[in-house]
């Protein structure tokens, strides 16, 4: 569903991203981690346009998009929320997610986009808040409005940024489960994640990178146990895998 | 656009009223009417500056070059004056589609500057253009002395007795009704952003372009076109104006203090509406008008103390005075603060 | 072509540059510490042009006397109306900003139209102002050279300020961070207080020396205000430093013109900008 082939970004003699090439299945949900700076996110702006790889390939569903600008890619079906969320400070929760209705996919009518925008609201469970500025929402209702926003785009690969920071346990339950409905519908999970919990709970993949490297991938269980990964963890300054206080989802189904 | 049924039907009733005014200001007041029809066209075009400038500024383009725009839409009149046998009319929509060309250019290159890089880049433009107008061949565009337009409304004798006035009231009401006709057209042309998909489209990318481009917008469109109308609204306004003064010239036609109006209005009538433009325009130039009267020399001063006290104590505009007030009388909608986004807008200044 | 004339036209133009700078830096410290888009900051430099020319008028005071004057009166005004308007708005948005300062500009314009008319002034009967040296056939005027001086003086007295002075590290912690200085216990808001008044008085003195060098009318603040804008722009918000770089620029460009182009001078304005608009542009793909 997306590929990506020999990735990289070089700011000037830094390369922020090498070497990256991975595939991620349909309806898979793949989890990219990585200790702090390993260009996690660097990976995740060029995916969804928001940086020009210096080079490399960015495939999705089999169509070469690492020329299409964001919202083209946006309309061939990729969709991003972010880390640090953004709402539309000024409109409405439903305005908000309209917004993704409307432009999401081409040719949508006001018809449609309230429809969409609807179910979007629903599935992320906003629907009571419809009316409420988004200014006025608390951190889980608006990391809900970034996914349901992209929802409402109607994309068939769901590029999520570290949507737990920040959330406390109970709240990161409800965005895993709200993450496994989304790839219920046949959406595609892409995400980047600090929380490993919740990395072991979602991910189908996982894909480890260290200083713009990927340096594992597999399952949870093969990429914790592979020493490379654990000491690039260890090594680095901040161990924050061992989050004993941090979102414990509990075994899930 | 269903929502859109109340703004249409003020428009309409608008568009009423400014058929029926010329006639009921002239029965009411008799000879004062030609001077209140002056004051009234001058108030409409303050608005169609402030529509016009509102337009872009929902896109987050703070332009600067608004008079450019005026004074190139004002120049092409002047030159289309200069081949004979063609109807004065058409230089509003060549005025207008001139200005529209212009933008074009310089939004697509200005499209990655934001805040005040983009603000100064269109200042510079707007200088730059004026420099080289006024340094065309005199015989193209008349130098720093400036080229004479002839006025789209001569006064029309009608035989028999018929006083002075009479005559300049007649002037004075066509005038009124083709300012009121391009008023009309900017409100329309408001109404439609504000009630359509470009509403949502505008907004994003006002708040944050990458956001909105990874939700499926365009921004390169989105602001280019709000450049492209804005531009084309002023400067058919720029072509009416220079028929009306008779003349354009570089420092008068391109003058900064235009520029300086179209974004003073909407900002103290409410940014982001229809109706603050236009709410600012009225306002504005009746306090300018009364200080006019009152303090002779000096008046500027009481205008400029408005401006500021109004940021103080105003800072969402007029309109968004009005839904602060409306929101403490009436009863506390559902779910929340909810915004509004009929002609007052968002109620939020931003 | 005439080298001397080459010649000419960059000395005008480096010695144009010092009074751009040190109006420019005064704007550049405003939006730069306290964040503040101030279009009335041209003004303050009509103001101290015209109380020079009052002080001069009524008390035959040199210019250079006035300095003294002029300079903490330019301090309080800036003060005062720092306390009185701009620190309400200082959190607002950039356009409730813009109209802010607007109707101060307009106000203080039209204030001083009052008192003075609109006719050009100037403090021309000082003795050294037709003084000039021939330098390799460059004339070099005494009063432009003198401004060029008291300007570089200010300018870099400002950047050691900027650097060095426990006020200047004030500064620059609160442009940089606002909250994180206040809560290292910097008084914000005396800082703030503090930036504007000297954005003031260095504005002012600019306004002085303009008072010798030509005749300014009370509507000369506003041209001043952009060109301003446009160098702090140009040298890249909070970069005070480059605001020296910018202002050569921009101020031997338009001399350049002005003596090598015929009919150069009506062009001044546009060279400054044209420049401006360019390099705007050319960066801004650059970043893409």
């Amino acid at each position: 569903m997306l590929r990506v082939d020999g990735l990289e970004k070089r700011f000037g003699g830094l390369a922020a991203v090498q070497d990256l090439s991975f595939e991620v299945e349909e309806e898979e949900i793949f989890a990219i981690i990585g200790p702090n700076g390993a260009g996690k996110t660097t990976t995740l702006n060029m995916i969804s346009g928001l940086l020009a790889p210096t080079h490399g390939r960015i495939e999705l569903a089999g169509r070469d998009i690492t020329a299409l600008s964001s919202a083209e890619r946006c309309h061939a079906g990729l969709g991003r929320a972010f880390q640090v969320v953004q709402p539309f400070p000024e409109m409405t929760v439903e305005e908000n997610v309209m917004v993704g209705a409307l432009y999401g996919t081409p040719g949508t009518g006001q018809a449609e986009a309230r429809r969409l925008t609807a179910g979007a609201l629903e599935r992320s469970g906003l629907l009571p808040l419809r009316e409420v500025p988004a200014e006025e929402l608390t951190l889980l209702q608006e990391k809900r409005l970034e996914i349901a926003r992209a929802l409402a785009t109607g994309p068939r690969v769901l590029l999520l940024d570290e949507v737990m920071a920040g959330l406390r346990p109970a709240e990161a339950r409800l965005a895993v489960r709200l993450v496994k409905e989304v790839r219920e519908r046949g959406v595609t999970v892409v995400f980047i994640e600090h929380v490993m919990p919740v990395v072991r709970d979602l991910a189908d993949r996982v894909l480890v990178m260290d200083y713009g490297r990927p340096i594992a991938s597999g399952s949870y269980r093969e990429v914790t146990a592979d020493p490379r990964v654990v000491s690039a963890y260890l090594g680095a300054e901040d161990g924050d895998d061992d989050d004993g206080g941090g979102a414990g989802t509990g075994a899930e189904a | 656009m269903r929502r859109a049924l109340p703004d249409l039907l003020w428009t309409l009733l608008l568009a009423v009223v400014v058929a029926l005014a010329p006639g009921a200001l002239k029965g009411l007041f008799h000879q004062a009417s030609v001077s209140y029809l002056s004051l009234a066209s001058n108030a409409m075009s303050l608005a169609v500056l402030a529509l016009s400038w509102d337009l872009l500024a929902r896109t987050g383009q703070l332009s600067l070059a608004h008079a450019a725009f005026y004074g190139a839409g004002g120049y092409a009149a002047a030159v289309l004056a200069k081949l004979s046998g063609v109807p004065l009319f058409l230089a509003l929509p060549l005025g207008g589609a001139v200005a529209a060309l212009l933008a074009l250019g310089l939004g697509s290159v200005t499209l990655r500057l934001r805040g005040i890089y983009f603000a100064i880049a269109t200042l510079a433009f707007a200088e730059v253009l004026k420099a080289l107008v006024q340094e065309l061949p005199t015989g193209i565009a008349g130098g720093a002395a400036g080229l004479n337009v002839p006025p789209l409304f001569r006064p029309h004798f009608v035989p028999g007795a018929m006083q002075r006035w009479e005559i300049a009231y007649l002037r004075n009401a066509d005038y009124f009704y083709v300012y009121g006709g391009l008023l009309l057209l900017a409100i329309l042309v408001s109404v439609v952003v504000q009630r359509t998909r470009l509403r949502a489209a505008f907004t994003a990318v006002r708040t944050n372009e990458a956001v909105a481009a990874v939700m499926g917008v365009r921004p390169a469109r989105a602001k280019l076109l709000a450049f492209v109308l804005s531009s084309a609204l002023v400067g058919m306004l720029g072509a009416l104006e220079a028929e009306r003064l008779g003349s354009v010239i570089p420092d008068g036609t391109f003058a900064i203090s235009t520029t300086v109006f179209a974004l003073v209005t909407p900002i103290f009538g409410g940014l982001y509406t229809t109706l603050g433009p236009i709410l600012g325009a009225g306002v504005l130039s009746a306090i300018e008008e009364t200080l006019k009267r009152t303090f002779a020399e000096g008046y500027l001063i009481g205008y400029g103390l408005v401006l500021v006290a109004s940021v103080l104590f105003m800072p969402r505009g007029l309109v968004g005075l009005a839904n602060r007030l409306r929101r403490r009388r009436g009863p506390p909608p559902a779910g929340g603060a909810g915004t509004e986004a009929g002609l007052a807008g968002d109620g939020e200044g931003r | 072509m005439d080298l001397t004339l080459l010649a000419q036209g960059l000395v005008s133009g480096v010695l144009a540059a010092g009074l751009y700078a040190l109006v420019s830096v005064g704007l550049a410290l405003a939006i730069g510490v306290i964040g503040v888009i101030n279009f009335a900051h041209g003004e303050f430099f009509m103001v101290g042009a015209f109380l020079a020319y009052q002080l001069y008028v009524s008390l035959g005071f040199d210019p250079l006397l006035s300095l003294l004057f002029v300079a903490p009166a330019l301090f309080v005004i800036g003060a005062l109306i720092y306390l009185s308007s701009i620190r309400y708005v200082l959190r607002a948005p950039e356009l409730n900003q813009m109209l802010l300062t607007f109707g101060l500009s307009i106000v203080l314009q039209n204030l001083a139209l009052l008192i003075w008319g609109g006719d050009p002034r100037s403090i021309s009967g000082v003795p050294y102002r037709s003084v000039g040296y021939q330098v390799a056939g460059i004339s070099i005027g005494l009063v432009p050279l003198g401004s060029f001086v008291i300007s570089l003086v200010l300018v870099l007295a400002l950047y050691a300020l900027l650097a060095r002075s426990k006020l200047g590290r004030a500064m620059r912690a609160v442009a940089q961070n606002r909250i994180g200085a206040s809560l290292v216990g910097l008084e914000v808001d005396r800082i703030y207080l503090v930036a504007f008044a000297l954005s003031a008085l260095l504005a002012g003195i600019g306004g002085v020396m303009i008072a010798v060098i030509q005749s300014p009318t009370p509507t000369v603040g506003f041209a001043f205000t952009l060109k301003a804008f446009a160098i702090v722009v140009l040298a890249g918000l909070g970069n005070i430093r480059g605001i020296l770089w910018a202002s050569l620029a921009v101020a031997v460009s338009e001399s350049l013109v002005a003596t090598l182009v015929p009919n150069g001078d009506a062009l001044r304005n546009a060279v400054f900008f044209a420049i401006i608009f360019i390099v705007l542009i050319a960066r801004a793909r650059r970043t893409a």
